[in-house]
């Protein structure tokens, strides 16, 4: 099974660029440890190779184009901060895209053109390899108004949880917890 | 009483903000606020950077039109050097940037402002959307939209490095150029995409032009304005997307100025409201005499078709044809019709794609010839493109290193905010009278008077690729909510 993880968000506007940084850190070890390899021979030849399933992908899209970005992966797993002002900064939350809890507090939605949920749908209609199973692993921001690449203290210590919240879905199946 | 309605959000639109409408007591619309949360810090961000940064920086402001900013920036960047890039670059940015046009153009037909129309005003809300828009039209424009859009970001990713965020355009061209067979593989897709453009014409026509309500409702006063229009045009007058002067013409049509990037400040300045942060572009030497309309008033409009009353024609043949159909159709020029604004967006998409076929038909697009290394020192430059949603303009200011010492940007939809506030007021005082009930459909008739303008706030204000969580918020006179429409 194909995954792809997506750190989505503004890598230059504070805690908006959380997704980034968490990303960056899987994209790390993924790429790099062997343990996350699997043989795969590509048709046409006869050598197998030790390659990642897992891709990691750091990105500033929505709707449309996120889902542009997906086809071709069985599974997605997007990184994203996330303001719905219920949650206290820095917590790490994990559930399903059908799940989120307002559209309008992350980025998954592009409003420029369509929400990611319609824009999926779109895409199995015009029968693109889009992933099943979309899961979104959020952190609740603080500072995305104000132009800045360091992320807040808060936010900041949310990185490693979000990190091994994103490892452990990798480490299942399904994608879900 | 009065009353207070609040929309939230505009579902298909980009950024943050919120439309207040405050009704008197017997519940006729009092006024109406459009606010929009601002992002701070942009320019101190930017101050002590190399200005060769800026390419890379501005383009992550917003997610929707990255390719404006590298392209407003770049050009910044030469004026800044003193450098002239070689025509080959210049060919290369232009063709990049035709090619982007098309796939912002039809992303904002099919799935943004087009589902008013091809769904109607008041379909319900789930349907009012793109998958509406394939159920109804039919699977193959579904499949056409998205092979559209990959073909955009195909030469967007050959010529810009990278796919949404270009990364070439440097001080005096470009870091790299293209081979024969890319141009050969670029000028094939163009041809697909004049193909595009045609039948979403086509489309239009049939769908809204076809339909006698449609007509009405785009004629209708309650979308009109009298303003001044604005647009970047080439040395014949014809509408520009990456280069030339900047004309402004009249409420009657007839020039009023025509300037070069580096004399904006001589002619745009900006107002400032209390109940917003964000600032009001207006015509310097007409002067700001409040959210009014006319010849008097120094509110302006940037968009697709202010381009179109902007310019004397387009530089393409078939879209030269259309523009004349335009005009012959809706009562010659210029049309103060803000809905038909979604008309001339087609009009500028069939000649993107005329455009990105003429350049690269070209043997000289690749040419080695791309970068002229920048000699003089750098000082002060202005770079001025139309994004899709109006009139970029970006000054920068260095010290003799080429670091920034000073940053301004005037943002696509920032020129539109004193029009956008004009019509979205105008279209709640039409539509919301004494008496009557307010209905979703009828708030979204006053979202479709913003949706024209194919608003984005991103870079504006919120930078995101997020959706805009912007109310409609119904007050009575003591400032109660009395109606909250919320969405999404």
């Amino acid at each position: 099974m194909k995954t792809i993880v997506i750190g989505l968000g503004n890598p230059i506007l504070g805690d908006d660029g959380v997704g980034w940084k968490v990303a960056q850190e899987v994209q790390r070890v993924v790429e790099t440890d062997a343990r996350y390899f699997m043989p795969i021979r590509p048709l046409g030849t006869k050598t197998v190779q030790h390659v990642s399933p897992i891709e990691v992908d750091c990105v500033a899209l929505g709707g449309l184009s996120l889902m542009e970005r997906m086809v071709g992966y069985q599974r997605a797993i997007l990184v994203d901060s996330m303001e719905t002002g219920q949650n206290p900064i820095g917590s790490v939350k994990v559930f399903a895209l059908e799940e989120l809890p307002n559209p309008s507090a992350s980025h998954s939605t592009a409003a420029h053109d369509t929400s990611l949920l319609t824009a999926l749908e779109v895409g199995r209609k015009m029968k693109l390899n889009v992933p099943d199973s979309v899961t979104v692993v959020a952190i609740e921001a603080k500072n995305v108004y104000d132009f800045s690449e360091e992320l807040s203290p808060a936010v900041a210590e949310a990185v490693p949880v979000a990190y091994e919240a994103v490892m452990n879905l990798l480490k299942s199946p399904e994608g879900v917890i | 009483m009065t009353q207070r309605i609040t929309i939230d959000p505009i579902t298909r639109l980009e950024g943050h903000g919120k439309i207040e409408i405050f009704l008197t007591p017997e519940g006729d619309v009092a006024n109406t606020y459009f606010q929009i949360p601002e992002l701070r810090g942009f320019e101190r961000f930017c101050v002590g950077r190399p200005v060769e940064e800026m390419p890379l920086l501005t383009n992550r402001i917003c997610g929707v039109c990255p390719e404006a900013h590298h392209m407003a920036a770049a050009k910044a960047a030469d004026a800044v050097y003193h450098v002239n890039p070689p025509r080959t670059a210049k060919m290369l940015r232009e063709l990049l940037y035709s090619a982007f046009y098309v796939t912002d153009h039809a992303t904002h037909f099919y799935a943004l402002g087009g589902p008013d129309f091809v769904m109607g005003p008041d379909a319900p809300v789930a349907e009012r959307n793109i998958l509406g828009v394939i159920h109804k039209v039919g699977l193959e424009i579904g499949g056409k939209v998205i092979a559209a859009r990959k073909a955009g970001h195909t030469v967007v990713e050959i010529i810009g490095g990278r796919k949404v965020h270009p990364c070439t355009s440097i001080p005096g061209g470009m870091t790299k150029g293209i081979t024969e067979d890319q141009r050969k593989e670029i000028l094939e897709m163009g041809k697909w995409a004049v193909e595009f453009g045609q039948f979403s014409l086509k489309i239009f026509n049939d769908i809204v032009l076809g339909n006698k309500a449609y007509v009405d409702l785009i004629l209708g006063d309650i979308y009109t304005h009298r303003t001044y229009y604005m647009g970047t045009v080439d040395e014949n007058n014809h509408v520009n997307f990456y280069d030339g002067k900047v004309r402004v013409v009249d409420p009657d049509g007839k020039e009023f100025v025509k300037y070069s990037p580096n004399e904006y400040t001589q002619h745009i300045a900006e107002h400032v409201e209390p109940w917003t942060y964000l600032k009001f572009p207006y015509l310097k030497n007409v002067g700001w005499k409040g959210f009014t309309d006319g010849k008097d008033s120094g509110v302006y409009m940037a968009t697709p078709l202010s381009r179109l009353n902007a310019a004397d024609g387009m530089a393409t043949p078939l879209a030269q044809a259309e523009y004349e159909r335009f005009y012959g159709t809706l009562g010659g020029k210029p049309v103060h019709q803000r809905l038909a604004t979604h008309w001339a967006r087609l009009i500028e998409l069939l000649y993107a794609a005329e455009r990105w076929v003429e350049l690269a038909s070209d043997p000289e697009v690749a040419s080695p010839n791309f970068h002229t290394v920048p000699t003089a020192t750098p000082t002060e430059g202005v770079g001025i493109v139309e994004a899709p949603r109006g009139t970029l303009t970006h000054h920068y200011t260095t010290d003799e290193r080429g670091v920034l010492t000073k940053v301004n940007l005037i943002v696509g939809t920032t020129n539109n905010y004193a029009p956008i506030s004009m019509s979205i007021n105008k279209a709640a005082t039409s539509l919301i009278k004494k008496g009557t009930v307010v209905t979703e459909p009828m708030l979204n008739m006053v979202e479709m008077a913003f949706r024209a303008y194919d608003p984005c706030f991103g870079c504006a204000t919120h930078s995101l690729p997020g959706q805009m969580p912007l109310e409609i918020t119904i007050r009575n006179s003591d400032g109660e909510v009395m109606e909250m429409l919320k969405r999404g």
